[in-house]
């Protein structure tokens, strides 16, 4: 082993807080500290994922202090996955804005890698923590860091959005904390384990109450309708890899803390409907939503919404498939959705308002960032080589051997939608003449090789899509798993 | 004070939180000014820290200290809650934090639009 767990949370954010220090020794330290730290980390995840699949998963004790007294790390094959997935699109998103603000300013840059460290302390947290008051406090890095990354530019209306973002944040914040209050006044801990070991002691009214406030606190962090009013904003002011950092990462850690209280935590039978019901909602609502949307980052953000909705579903369905194809779909919007952001925000570049209608015939323009971005979309609309085929696949299939006829029916018709207005985009690009006079911006060095990165990726699950699915099954697998979750914490001492 | 006394104090220290809370949500929903509605997120906060704060109360309690006497004390008087009130200074923390970014941003827009008023601040669809 390279290192423990808990290195996950410690780096990330000490170099939060050195990088003004550094900064002041050498400026271009601001830029280079933070894609060490992420590099290290992906070692570091890489190795400890190899060392769970063999002995098991690692439960790091936190103080000296064994559960479920003290806070404790959990990194299986569930968490890692999760962890592995967050820190390589943080690295990517590293890479892609290394020379970000560099022509520009010094200042603007330090402040976003500071920010950009302290997203991925925080996500990785939400992930790996065994402790659901620790779970609060790492939501809320998280989401105090995307507020400021949202409202990042101060020419656009990006502090509107940002405000719209703290005011929905916020209030949810105080939900999760009464939900998570009452909770410990009922069972007198607060250790996940230990809590799920003891759920079937609390009062069922307050049960049902404290699942529906973390349904709609996290809801709001993990862009669920009807809550997800800040999203289509913060995605379209924000800069563009911040949007690819909201898909690939916060919005992931987010929709894992719902997951681990429904699948673990909680023990309701109607729990699994209700993820259905907001799942179906969330996926018609945001795809019809997307079909009208005039700018080409706001119909990125509901496609987003969408695909958390069809992720919801598929979790809702309850079985080993259903949670298969749930983390299947995941990953490909993990990785689809960056590369959307990061191929589109460089085809609108000199576009003042980002209309769809400026990137017309920029597919003369700028071939290889206009043939990523008809990769990104027919992947993500589940044309069949690419990568969103399979998770589509496995989806239908989970839903089929459940008799989910309706569901299926439905999630059919939506994707006719979605290949409306992915096409319509595509078709644009490449069939339709240039109208206005605006040139289409070179991408720099780092971001042609984020782009062929996943587009290369894309292309791998697509043909070859067994190089991950074990994985996805381990990490199936140990979810489902709640009493050896519950049995290997709760039995963790110290080493 | 018999327990009867004591029962009730406890639904009126409940209440008021709650009713502090509903008093923030009020600001925060029915408010025109950015200002007021950053006031209304804070006082959200502080009637939640209140009724988290009442919960770990018990009657005839000691401080969670350890001091010296601590067990002859302890040994008829129980213990409040240390946990909630660690967990309050937490929430105090994060909560000055998320009020001091949402003032920061009405800082931003004020700069932008000269205004406060939250119906003339619609470059975004609200």
């Amino acid at each position: 082993m390279v290192g423990t767990p808990v290195l996950f949370i410690a780096i990330p954010l000490l170099a939060a807080f050195l990088i003004p220090l550094l900064g002041m020794i050498w400026k271009e330290s601001v830029r280079i500290v933070p894609g060490l730290v992420l590099m290290y980390l992906m070692v570091l995840a890489v190795s400890l994922m190899g060392h769970v699949a063999h002995n098991g998963p690692i439960i790091e004790i936190i103080a000296g202090w064994a559960p479920p007294i003290g806070i404790n790390l959990v990194f299986n094959a569930f968490t890692g996955f999760l962890v592995t997935l967050i820190i390589f699109m943080g690295l990517l998103v590293w890479l892609y804005s290394y020379r970000f603000k560099s022509n520009v300013e010094y200042e603007p840059a330090r402040k976003y890698f500071i920010l950009l460290m302290m997203l991925v302390t925080g996500s990785t947290g939400v992930v790996l923590t065994g402790d659901i008051f620790n779970l609060f406090v790492f939501i809320e890095i998280t989401s105090i860091s995307a507020y400021a990354l949202t409202a990042f530019y101060t020419g656009r209306d990006s502090a509107e959005a940002s405000f719209k973002y703290v005011m929905m944040g916020s209030l949810a914040s105080t939900m999760l904390l009464i939900a998570i209050m009452l909770i410990y006044s009922q069972l007198g801990t607060l250790n996940m384990a230990d809590v799920a070991s003891k759920i079937h002691l609390m009062d069922p009214t307050l049960k049902a109450i404290s699942f529906i406030l973390f349904v709609v606190a996290l809801g709001v962090e993990a862009e669920i309708f009807p809550l997800n009013g800040w999203a289509p904003d913060a995605y379209a002011e924000a800069p563009g890899p911040v949007g690819a950092a909201f898909a690939g990462i916060v919005v992931k850690a987010m929709l894992y803390a719902l997951i681990r209280f429904t699948y673990t935590i909680f023990d309701l039978s109607g729990a699994f409907n209700l993820l259905i019901i907001i799942g179906l909602l969330t996926l018609v609502i945001a795809e019809v939503a997307a079909i009208r949307q005039d700018k080409l980052k706001r119909m990125l953000a509901y496609s987003s919404i969408g695909q958390m909705g069809l992720v919801m579903v598929a979790f809702g369905i309850g079985t080993r498939e259903g949670v298969f194809a749930a983390l299947f779909i995941m990953l490909n919007h993990a990785i689809i959705k960056p590369l959307l952001f990061f191929s589109g925000s460089y085809l609108v570049y000199h576009s003042k308002k980002k209309y769809i209608s400026d990137i017309d015939g920029m597919g003369k323009l700028a071939p290889f960032t206009s043939l990523l971005f008809a990769l990104g979309a027919f992947a993500i609309v589940g044309l069949p080589p690419f990568a969103g085929f399979w998770s589509k696949l496995s989806f239908l299939v989970a839903a089929a051997d459940n008799d989910m006829v309706l569901i299926i029916a439905l999630i059919l018709a939506v994707s006719i939608v979605e290949i409306v207005y992915y096409m319509r985009v595509v078709n644009r690009i490449f069939f339709f003449k240039r109208t206005t006079g605006l040139l289409a911006r070179r991408p720099t060095f780092n971001a042609y090789i984020v782009m062929s990165v996943l587009g290369i990726i894309v292309l791998m699950i697509g043909f070859f899509p067994d190089t991950v699915t074990g994985y996805i099954q381990a990490a199936a697998d140990s979810l489902f798993d709640k009493t050896q979750y519950i049995h290997s914490v709760l039995t963790a001492s110290i080493q | 004070m018999d327990n009867t006394y004591y029962d009730l104090l406890t639904y009126v220290v409940y209440g008021s939180a709650i009713l502090v809370m509903l008093i923030g949500l009020y600001a925060v929903l029915v408010k025109k000014s950015l200002l007021k509605i950053v006031i209304g997120l804070s006082i959200v906060d502080s009637g939640l820290n209140l009724l988290i704060v009442s919960l770990g109360y018990l009657k005839n309690g000691t401080a969670p200290i350890f001091s010296k006497g601590f067990f002859e004390l302890a040994a008829d008087k129980p213990m409040v809650d240390p946990l909630l009130q660690a967990l309050v200074l937490t929430a105090i923390v994060i909560g000055f934090g998320v009020t001091a970014v949402a003032l920061s941003l009405v800082i931003r827009l004020w700069r932008h639009h000269h205004t406060l008023y939250i119906d003339e601040i619609k470059n975004l669809k609200w």
